[in-house]
């Protein structure tokens, strides 16, 4: 695949546009400007070859499926391919899942089951490091499933709220 | 001088206060949650008592444990470092009646400063300026619409007993006043175990600057010169810097003044702070609060004076006299402070945990790094988001900011997001190079927290993650696609982008 990535770092070919598929190209060490001094399991440290030419050092470490990448200023999280996206039904929006943005407790909650909401009502809130964390709606729609309560112990990704298209259930 | 003393309290404040009193030959006792059973401040004092609990509530806030701890072994004076019970009235009771001696003031000014009605009134008969402000709320008392008559829009709601900016809400229509007063007193009762709030004008374009004071049981008072804390988020402050880019001697003199006649109308007694709202407009400044404890920015002040604030608490809670006089009192240079905080910056600073897989502090001329956390640390959201203060001293501000700048660049951080790419943006803007911004510069430039686009990803950071995936021999589609791990944190991310 051409990615925007591999525009950034290399010069793009000349007749390569950006919607143009690009075979998968292995990268090789040399290539690359990747300068690995130190590393042990799940650990690399190295200096790398920033697109302007000049060399920076990084930090890479291995957290499960997760790739953490440290290069001056920045960090990143690279993950391998998400699972595919489940299957839609034909003609209409997905139902939603409205996840947890941060670990903590929940405070409040503000919708039932069946409320109609508008896209920025407030959802629920949550506790986190001794600060509320309001969530907001999306957008607006119909409360399918509250998972939630009062007191609930919450991570980070979790379901709070199921959101359907207002009209869903009649179609 | 004290022979042992505790501290009660985790994280980098912990850490600090631990050096000082270790540097000044007095045996040190420090109290942990179970999971701070491995943080740096256990492994650094000379004795380390476990509370039993997670939570804030069972351990750090739990006063009965740790004044029987103390007590157990045989400290003569406790440290309550910043937050938890820094400014618990009743703690500073306790520690006296146990017979331990609380490093910080007399349990009737924490009282009289931690009530805002209380202390404003200290303020007007001192003849210090004030904001006007609103009588006390809260659930079930009176209507929203009574207490904002004369205050008028856009307002504050504010907690009684508050800091930090908890249980803090800015207010600009009516019909969100009651939601915002209901939502404030929530957090405030969760955070302070008080839930009375009250609203005040809000000063837009304003700058929040204080002043540290010193004083000594035998009401000697001095100040410490300034300290500007307008970039906030949330009400909290991220950048502090002295000297403040916002005064010149005139209006420093004043509020110096102020601030001292402030500290002596409160009958203060150890290091405190007073905080103003500088109204950038008009030059005119109105007192907010004076903060009973020692600030989290303290270590500015301490670059640009060469003094130690912990040691100076520790002196004058021991009863000695203050060695410093206000003419002894000279700045050298200029001092930064940045927060660094486990936050997206890139989602409205939301809080993030995880294991810190990577933490190297960075080094270098004029460089600090008060730091509560080591590598392999588990970042959890019992407790505050802040993980370390870096601080840069230099012969002037654009020294400290260069200094700043290449400290953040190099400060590797992995396993939690941070909020150094919006320090590194918010230091190289124009407006803080040149020293004209206030309170509401992080919401005026949506740039500074706007979440790079997939074509913003660094691509020597991807291919060093492709090659680090690869040669784990993992790789079995041949087809690696770096996503963000939450689609909530866009700048985690590729979401776009697949490398093969």
């Amino acid at each position: 695949m051409t990615t925007r990535r591999l525009q950034q770092t290399h010069p793009p070919e000349p007749e390569a546009g950006p919607a143009q598929p690009e075979p998968a190209a292995p990268v090789a060490n040399g290539e690359t400007g990747i300068d690995i001094t130190a590393s042990s399991p799940g650990r690399w440290e190295g200096r790398v070859r920033l697109s302007d030419g000049r060399t920076a050092p990084f930090l890479a470490r291995r957290d499960g499926q997760q790739i953490h990448v440290w290069i001056p200023g920045q960090s990143y999280v690279f993950s391998p391919p998400a699972p595919t996206t489940r299957a839609r039904r034909s003609g209409q929006q997905a139902s939603d899942d409205i996840v947890c943005p941060v670990p903590g407790v929940v405070i409040a909650v503000h919708v039932s089951v069946d409320d109609q909401v508008v896209a920025g009502q407030d959802l629920v809130i949550i506790e986190s490091m001794k600060t509320e964390q309001i969530v907001k709606s999306p957008r607006g729609g119909v409360v399918e499933r509250v998972a939630v309560q009062k007191g609930d112990r919450v991570d980070r990704g979790m379901r709070l709220v199921v959101l359907v298209p207002v009209g869903w259930e009649e179609v | 001088m004290f022979s042992k003393v505790m501290v009660a309290n985790r994280g980098e404040i912990a850490v600090r206060v631990l050096q000082t009193l270790q540097a000044m030959g007095i045996a040190t006792a420090a109290v942990y949650s179970d999971p701070d059973a491995n943080a740096p401040h256990v492994a650094l004092a000379d004795e380390a008592f476990a509370l039993g609990g997670s939570t804030a509530e069972e351990t750090y806030l739990d006063r009965a444990k740790i004044i029987e701890l103390a007590v157990a072994c045989g400290a003569e004076a406790v440290h309550p470092g910043y937050g938890f019970l820094a400014e618990n009235p009743a703690f500073s009771r306790d520690c006296a009646e146990a017979g331990l001696v609380f490093i910080g003031p007399s349990p009737e000014t924490i009282e009289l400063l931690g009530d805002k009605i209380r202390s404003k009134e200290a303020a007007v008969q001192a003849g210090v300026p004030v904001v006007p402000s609103s009588p006390m709320w809260q659930p079930g008392e009176s209507q929203p619409d009574d207490i904002s008559t004369g205050i008028g829009f856009p307002l504050l709601v504010k907690a009684a007993a508050g800091g930090g900016g908890r249980g803090m809400r800015i207010v600009e229509r009516v019909q969100d006043l009651e939601p915002a007063l209901e939502s404030a007193s929530r957090e405030a009762a969760s955070a302070f175990g008080d839930g009375r709030v009250f609203l005040e004008r809000y000063i837009p374009a304003a700058r929040h600057v204080e002043f540290q004071v010193l004083a000594d049981s035998a009401g000697n008072t001095i100040h410490l010169l300034e300290r500007e804390c307008s970039v906030q988020r949330r009400y909290q402050k991220v950048i502090e810097e002295t000297p403040s880019p916002a005064l010149n001697d005139d209006l420093r003199n004043r509020m110096a003044e102020s601030a001292v006649a402030m500290a002596k109308s409160a009958g203060y007694a150890n290091a405190g702070t007073v905080e103003f709202l500088v109204d950038a407009q008009t030059g005119e400044y109105y007192f907010l609060e004076m903060n009973a404890r020692i600030q989290v920015e303290h270590p500015i002040t301490e670059e640009t004076l060469r003094l130690d604030m912990v040691e100076l608490q520790t002196r004058i809670a021991a009863g000695e006299d203050l060695s410093l006089a206000q003419d002894d009192i000279q700045s050298s240079g200029h001092a930064l402070e940045c927060r660094i905080y486990a936050e997206d910056p890139y989602s409205n600073f939301a809080p993030d945990t995880g294991r810190l897989l990577a933490w190297r502090p960075p080094s270098g001329m004029g460089i600090r790094l008060d730091s509560g956390v080591v590598e392999g640390q588990e970042i959890t959201a019992y407790y505050d988001s802040m993980l370390a203060k870096l601080v840069a001293w230099g012969p002037d501000r654009q020294s400290a900011i260069g200094r700043m700048l290449g400290a953040l660049e190099s400060f590797p951080v992995l396993g939690v997001a941070t909020n150094i790419p919006f320090l590194l943006r918010a230091l190289a803007h124009p407006d803080f190079r040149s020293g004209y911004y206030d309170t509401g510069f992080i919401a005026k430039y949506p740039e500074l927290t706007a979440a790079p686009g997939p074509g913003d990803i660094n691509g020597a950071a991807a291919e060093i993650a492709e090659l680090f995936w690869q040669t784990n021999g993992n790789n079995t589609s041949g087809q690696v696609s770096a996503t963000p791990r939450e689609t909530q944190s866009p700048w985690r991310g590729l979401s776009k982008s697949t490398f093969p």
